[in-house]
């Protein structure tokens, strides 16, 4: 069954466009300028359940402005999505109980309190009962390995830390789709391992499907099934790890050459 | 409900932490009311003098109490926050949690003012006791009508501010607004009583969110009567009902026109 459905998926954003200098700050005053960039354009394709699929492609590709549409954070402008059967543009709170979300470059903990006070709030979030809750803390407490940190306020706590507790929050409501952006952005190569081995971990035992983007070449080889590579809002390579395995050149040398045929476009 | 009594709780610990940093507002509150005091006790000839329907102490302890609310509510969550999180795309990441957005900057700021409230609060009954004396014709059985009218004018101030705060998804910023609304409240809402101001304009800050959110707890503190309370708490229901219909109507409309920068 496909937990994500995307059909000619399209997003367009306005900016404004100022000249250079006083003249121009004073020219768009009197005559605003706006373009039109096409973040993403017409792109569809299909997640199975269980799947883990990479999501990647240049800076200013589309891929976290995909990646918001199907949470439902940002409105499409055309097109279908369709995310564990539901519209996140029309029922973003009831797709939000069965989604996770790990956004690398963004803290969704509350740094002031613990990881244990994090996740009974989140949970609490989640609607999930008390009992429940502490039984699911103990649960990804020990997954995770977080007892030694568990209640040391997150501003105390290493970067590597931290992300594990992001994963362990993302999950106290055993999402069916997690979505990871830029999950080990800016970790040390073990920490960045011990990452990689939970996701598998959690795709493993909890068959989650999980929607990856990232940079990080190992990301992709060590984790994902099937990559889609995009570039200026559109789709420019749909296959499966194995079969781009079996061309015999590395996945890096593959991307790079992918990114250079299509001149590495970025929408700003 | 439990999820934002969670977000409300979740605030007040993190609050907890800072009750010092909010202590360091205290010198501003009294150099304020010194003042103040000082104004009327030059105005009032003798202390029983009644001027625009008040005595030297109600009007100082009217002051007092005005200035307790915008002080003592005067917390970043309502329009710092929405501000800061449109503009820098944060809310992004606050959105695809399952709450509505709107209530979860209500419990946070209620959560801020809690702490704050009750520390001001405290300090105006030392200085109000040690300065001015006892507020006149006070009996403790009207105290929980007072707080709820004070809780409301609180409130009624929060979804005042969060509404203009949302106005940022359609222009850069929304902060100069918020400063004309802030400096609306403050010169004219808590420095003088309604009934200062000539006739023909008392009318018009009947209208304005001023009756409700400082005059009316105010007055209620310095000068308490059941049918005062009752015309009082209606039109603060009103204000409340319409003022959440139109928070929600912006915020729909608003939420369509994201731009997230960095996609």
């Amino acid at each position: 069954m496909q937990a994500i459905k995307v059909e000619n998926l399209s997003k367009t954003f306005r900016v404004k466009r100022k000249e250079k200098g006083m003249k121009g700050s004073i020219r768009a005053i009197l005559h605003p300028q706006t373009e039109e960039i096409r973040a993403v354009e017409r792109i569809s394709f299909e997640v199975e359940e269980g799947e883990m699929l990479a999501f990647i492609g240049p800076n200013g590709a589309g891929k976290s402005t995909t990646i918001k549409m199907l949470t439902g954070i940002l409105y499409p402008d055309g097109g279908k999505v369709q995310v564990l059967g539901i519209d996140p543009t029309k029922k973003r709170k009831q797709l939000a109980y069965r989604i996770g979300t790990v956004f690398g470059q963004k803290e969704q903990l509350w740094t002031h309190l613990t990881p244990y006070d994090n996740f009974q709030f989140f949970g609490a979030i989640y609607d999930i009962p008390d009992g429940e809750v502490q039984r699911r803390i103990g649960e990804l407490a020990e997954r995770f390995e977080l007892s030694s940190f568990i209640n040391t306020p997150v501003r105390n706590l290493s970067l590597g830390q931290r992300i594990r507790c992001e994963f362990a929050a993302s999950l106290i409501h055993r999402p069916s789709v997690l979505f990871l952006d830029e999950p080990t952005i800016g970790l040390d190569p073990v920490v960045k391992e011990s990452v990689r081995s939970l996701i598998r971990q959690m795709n493993e035992e909890l068959h989650t499907t999980v929607f990856l983007t990232s940079h990080d070449v190992g990301d992709i080889e060590k984790l994902c099934s099937r990559m889609i590579i995009v570039n200026a809002g559109k789709i420019v390579l749909d296959d499966s790890m194995e079969h781009l395995h079996r061309s015999g050149s590395s996945l890096e040398n593959t991307i790079m050459e992918i990114y250079k045929s299509e001149g590495r476009t970025a929408i700003s | 409900m439990r999820k934002y009594a969670v977000i409300y709780r979740s605030v007040l610990m993190e609050n907890l932490q800072y009750a010092a940093n909010i202590a360091m507002g205290f010198f501003a509150y009294f150099v304020f009311i010194f003042i103040f005091i000082r104004l009327w006790e030059y105005i009032y000839r003798t202390p029983e003098e009644v001027i625009a329907g008040y005595t030297k102490a109600q009007m100082i302890w009217y002051v007092m109490m005005t200035e307790m609310i915008w002080f003592g509510s005067n917390a970043g969550a309502a329009a710092r926050q929405v501000t800061m999180d449109i503009r820098s795309g944060n809310i992004a990441y606050l959105m695809n949690k399952p709450y509505h957005y709107t209530w979860y900057i209500l419990a946070k700021y209620t959560g801020e003012w809690s702490i704050r409230l009750p520390m001001y609060a405290g300090l105006a009954a030392v200085i109000g006791a040690w300065m001015v004396g006892p507020v006149p014709r006070f009996r403790i059985v009207t105290l929980p009508a007072m707080i709820l009218c004070l809780i409301l004018g609180i409130t009624i101030n929060a979804v005042f501010k969060i509404c203009i705060s949302l106005i940022s998804f359609w222009i850069e910023d929304a902060n100069p607004f918020q400063w004309l609304y802030d400096k609306l409240i403050l010169v004219v809402g808590t420095m003088f009583p309604v009934e200062i101001f000539p006739a023909a304009l008392q009318p018009v800050f009947k209208l304005t969110p001023i009756y409700t959110v400082c005059y009316g707890p105010a007055k209620l503190i310095v000068d308490f009567s059941a049918d005062k309370w009752v015309e009082i708490v209606l039109a603060q229901a009103l204000y409340l009902a319409a003022g959440c219909a139109f928070m929600f109507l912006v915020y729909r409309k608003g939420v369509r026109k994201l731009y997230v920068n960095g996609g």
